[in-house]
């Protein structure tokens, strides 16, 4: 697993060069954390069964509404459902760092979300590995385009992610520990085209300060 | 219950409820509590099952029967509770199988992690142990905790409010540590002192992993050890679990030998392992136990085991310091942490924490200050008050165990505090001194110093938590007395073996040179056998000297943690240093260079106000590197560092303030909050720092908080200027609403919002007055609302 700088120091609000001292420190802090946190996490697989209401994953008594969970899972026998987080250490961390310094805290904070990124990308070939001759459809979560933010209690819910990873979601659907990321992946005995990237699938795409400047995040 | 059930033999348990009742129909993320109403039939079978199968205790299904978990389902929780308790009363109807009452995780994570606060985890854990005991529950059994502190709010719960024995087991991982980074050492000794009947662990692992972890507890505490391990590890995507009941059974075996006596399963187990159990461990006998005996204090997730030198950090204490005083006089506990984290990263082990001050009421200010440290120091600490009310709400609610300092060898002071150093399970300071004053000499000492053992042995406290100060006085004035207190230290480690504390540094007091008066006591106290110096960790020269005492005694072994040290020392600054003198305060501020800017105040405030320097030299400064974040030249670290070393500026002017007396630099109190819903709050704290080190004063309400408390506040506190911030769409409601009751004030004040999802639109819509994308733009709202 990599904690890729570049994306940290990109949702950092850090455009073109970052001049050494920056990088340096980011690089530090990116090494400490992962060094000291792992990101940790579940998944389970359900058949999937496309019904009036949305999409059924059978066994778990779960129905994925809307036209995004869909159109990801048309043609797929199965479907992952996947919680990572960082948990309950990186926010000690976090909470100790801001005791000390915001400037590093805001720099860690930037880690962990890429961080715990790293982890579904590791929970996800681990997925693959485990199935050969299925095809991943590319991972989406809670909250992108109409899959609604309150299925991420229901995913916690099947996979027992308070007692197995002590993750909780919120009335309000907040994720504690914050860094944590509920996701659906299909598996599909044909190959899967790359369907979510873009700014049409984001979540963030009507609030977007990129957008807003005529940008992309990736560009 | 009679106890002896647990000190006779062998105590065989039930197995898992839950993953029972998912095989036999119940989906997953389904409540096993309603079948209690649906199915209570099912849960008889069971209960059934087990006891056949020789299970000596069971657990009514009550696992989630708390009021938050219980909250949409239609049932209170003593419907809940006195229905399951009933049910497997009946099963154990004729036979002489206990019923327990199962107490899980309230299933909302306690502060600092979560919102719920020690108190109401307190009430909602008293509110079911209570039925409990009122449907006919014969013991409590509180399980699969992975907080500690959550852990101590339903131990306390059922101790104070029920006449019950009690089990707690928590859940670990593999690495030793729960989700929460509590230890072994910490639980054992923290939940024993709390006076837990028997303690273990359960769920998380099979029991090939468990097992290490199980000897490990066993080493850690004289209670009776409960080992309840899950049949192995689940399968990642099929979620059924590994081990059969003889293999789960062979590999449970060898905690017999580490000493475990209770034995029972968790998720995956069914009453056939149960029975494979009961059959495996018939005609079995404990182990002899191997608990090892020691000085022992600890945070959730630092141990601190007394088996040599500790440093105790002196510096939160506010006699002679003015700055502190102020800080306390506020309430601001930001101050405190500050000192508490200097202290931390400079090497000490423990911190003694004293808020006493005339106009401080300490039994308010005490449990604010512990709560404070540990959200974000995770060292033991030792709490240092003559205020029996204080120490009592100081150590509720620390998580872990503390000290506490002190007591004397006065039969008042004794009677009054120790029972609440029993209560909480804390190590207590006992100073050799009485009603009669300080004896003169050695032998005087330890003659009260043996009286304190003897009251804290009889009032349950073991000797490895009774550690004796045999008094520093200043050696300026009653010269002879240095040598009666070294004699005195070597007495009470030889001939009571306890440890021994010392405040060092008022030897030196009134002398020149202090500093080397005071380094030569302390080395010649640690020979003579001082184990727990309380001094300024900040001080360098008493920290080397500890270094090299550790390395001369052989502590160090292999003078690893010297040379370490040492090649700390040399290591080059994470930011360059500038050449001494060649840099302004305006360079050191936009280089966030903090050493540097503080000494430069300093050096200024000599020549030039407070007043003068914030307005006329830090604000320019600051605001050069504001534009130069605005213009993409500089980002988000840079301007927070900036603000940090504004802060140093800001540091050096209240302490001249509060040396010189004068009006303090305010130009204006805003509140922030993050609203109501909204629990992760770093957005909020980065303008919250920048808008402070331009000298705006913040009450920072904090998360998750609800609109009336933003009104109340800004109604009594006559605000003028209100930042909201908040990050999922989810709670906009209540930022909406939270503006609404605000702009409904008689004297509306100024609000601006900001935060991940909140856009200038949203802002408009909402009625808010100003919306602001970074910190640097409050500021900017800030100065036109308060005209500076």
């Amino acid at each position: 697993m990599e904690l890729d700088l570049a994306e940290a120091l990109r949702y950092l609000g850090v455009k073109g060069e970052p001049g050494p001292e920056l990088y340096e420190e980011m690089s530090a802090i990116g090494d400490r954390l992962v060094r000291s946190v792992e990101p940790r996490y579940l998944y389970r697989a359900s058949r999937v069964a496309l019904g009036e209401e949305g999409v059924a994953l059978e066994g778990l008594g779960l129905t994925l509404p809307g036209t995004l969970a869909r159109r990801m899972l048309e043609g797929c026998g199965q479907a992952m459902l996947l919680v990572c987080t960082l948990g309950a250490g990186f926010e000690a961390m976090l909470r100790a760092e801001q005791a000390r310094s915001m400037a590093r805290a805001a720099m860690l904070d930037a880690c962990g979300s890429v961080w715990v990124e790293a982890g579904c990308a590791a929970a996800e070939e681990e997925i693959a590995a485990h199935a050969p001759g299925s095809y991943l459809t590319d991972r989406f979560s809670p909250g992108y385009g109409d899959l609604p933010l309150a299925l991420q209690k229901d995913i916690c819910g099947v996979l027992d992610a308070g007692r197995r990873l002590g993750v909780q979601v919120t009335d309000s659907f907040l994720m504690n520990p914050s860094k944590t990321v509920t996701a659906v992946i299909g598996l599909s005995p044909r190959p899967q085209p790359a369907r979510i990237r873009g700014c049409g699938a984001c979540t963030w795409r009507e609030d977007c300060q990129y957008r807003k400047e005529g940008k992309t995040c990736g560009s | 219950m009679d106890l002896d059930l647990l000190y006779d033999g062998l105590v065989i348990l039930d197995g898992a409820m839950g993953t029972v009742l998912q095989q036999r129909g119940l989906p997953p993320g389904g409540k096993p509590e309603l079948l209690n109403f649906t199915d209570p039939d099912l849960l008889y079978a069971i209960y059934r099952e087990y006891i056949e199968a020789g299970s000596r205790i069971v657990c009514a299904d009550t696992f989630g029967a708390n009021a938050l978990k219980l909250a949409s389902t239609g049932y209170s929780v003593d419907q809940v509770v006195s229905a399951a308790v009933g049910i497997a009363r009946r099963a154990a109807a004729g036979t002489q199988v206990k019923v327990a009452l199962d107490m899980g995780p309230l299933g909302e994570l306690l502060e600092p992690l979560g919102t719920l606060t020690f108190e109401r985890a307190y009430e909602l854990f008293r509110e079911v142990a209570v039925a409990g005991e009122r449907a006919g529950a014969d013991l409590v059994a509180i399980e699969t905790m992975t907080d500690l502190y959550e852990a101590k709010a339903a131990l306390l719960a059922v101790k104070e409010n029920t006449g019950l024995p009690v089990f707690v087991t928590m859940s670990f991982e593999r690495n030793g540590r729960t989700f929460t980074g509590c230890t072994i050492p910490s639980m054992a000794r923290t939940l024993e002192g709390l006076g837990a009947d028997a303690i273990g662990l359960n769920c998380s692992l099979g029991p090939d992993l468990l097992a290490p972890l199980l000897e490990e507890l066993c080493r850690n505490t004289c209670l009776p050890v409960i080992a309840k391990p899950n049949a192995g590890l689940p399968d990642p995507a099929t979620g059924a679990y590994g081990m059969g009941p003889e293999e789960f059974v062979e590999a449970l075996l060898p905690c017999l030998d580490a000493g475990v006596t209770i034995f029972g399963g968790c998720c995956g187990t069914s009453p056939e392992y149960i029975r494979a159990l009961a059959k495996a461990l018939e005609g079995r006998v404990p182990a002899p136990r191997t608990y090892v005996s020691t000085g022992f204090v600890c945070s959730a997730t630092v141990p601190c085991r007394l088996d040599g030198v500790r440093v105790i950090g002196e510096r939160i204490n506010p006699t002679g310091k003015k700055r502190l005083q102020q800080a306390l006089l506020e309430r601001d506990l930001d101050y405190v942490l500050d000192l508490a984290v200097q202290q931390e990263d400079a090497g000490a082990d423990m911190l003694d924490v004293n808020v006493g001050y005339p106009g401080v009421d300490e039994a308010v200010m005490l449990p604010l200050v512990v709560k404070k440290l540990q959200s974000a120091v995770s060292l033991p600490l030792q709490l240092d008050s003559t205020d029996a009310a204080a120490l009592e709400a100081g150590l509720r609610v620390y998580d872990g165990k503390a000290a506490v300092n002190s007591v004397n060898g006065e039969p008042a002071v004794l009677e009054r505090i120790l029972p609440i150093v029993k209560r909480y399970g804390a190590a207590v300071v006992g100073l050799c001194l009485d009603q009669d004053g300080i004896p003169p000499t050695a032998e005087g000492r330890v003659a009260i110093a043996k009286r304190i053992l003897d009251a804290a042995l009889r009032h349950g406290i073991p000797a490895e938590d009774v550690w004796i100060d045999c008094l520093t006085l200043t050696v300026s004035a009653q010269q002879g007395q240095a040598a009666e207190t070294l004699k005195a230290v070597r007495m009470v480690r030889e001939e009571l073996g306890l440890q021994v504390v010392l405040g060092v540094s008022n030897i030196s007091f009134g002398l020149p040179d202090r500093g080397t008066v005071t380094r030569s006591f302390l080395t010649q106290a640690l020979s003579a056998g001082l184990t727990l110096p309380i001094l300024d960790p900040n001080r360098r020269e008493m920290m080397d000297a500890v270094a090299a005492f550790k390395v001369l005694s052989g502590e160090d072994v292999g003078c690893r943690d010297y040379i370490a040290r040492a090649s700390r020392a040399q290591a080059p600054q994470a930011l360059p240093a500038a050449p001494a003198g060649a840099l302004s305060l305006e360079e050191a501020v936009a280089r966030g260079l903090e050493g540097e800017a503080g000494r430069l105040a300093r050096e200024a405030l000599t020549s030039q106000d407070g007043l003068s320097l914030v307005e006329r030299r830090l604000i320019p400064a600051l605001d050069k590197v504001g534009e130069d974040y605005e213009a993409g030249r500089a980002f988000l670290p840079q301007l927070l560092s900036a603000a940090q070393a504004a802060q140093r500026v800001f540091e050096a002017v209240r302490a001249s303030i509060a040396q010189k007396g004068g009006a303090p630099v305010k130009k204006g109190r805003f509140v922030i909050a993050t609203v109501k819903g909204d629990i992760h709050d770093i957005g909020k704290n980065i303008v919250r720092t920048v808008m402070e080190n331009y000298g705006y004063d913040a009450v920072d309400l904090g998360r998750d908080v609800p609109p009336e408390v933003v009104v109340d506040t800004v109604r009594e506190q006559e605000i003028r200027l209100v930042g909201l911030s908040a990050l999922m769409t989810t709670t906009l409601p209540a930022m909406e609403e939270t503006i609404r009751l605000l702009h409904s004030l008689p004297e509306p004040p100024v609000v601006f919002v900001g935060g991940a999802v909140v856009t200038p639109e949203h802002a408009a819509r909402m009625g808010a007055d100003h919306y602001a994308k970074d910190a640097r733009q409050s500021v900017e709202i800030a100065r036109k609302v308060f005209g500076a």
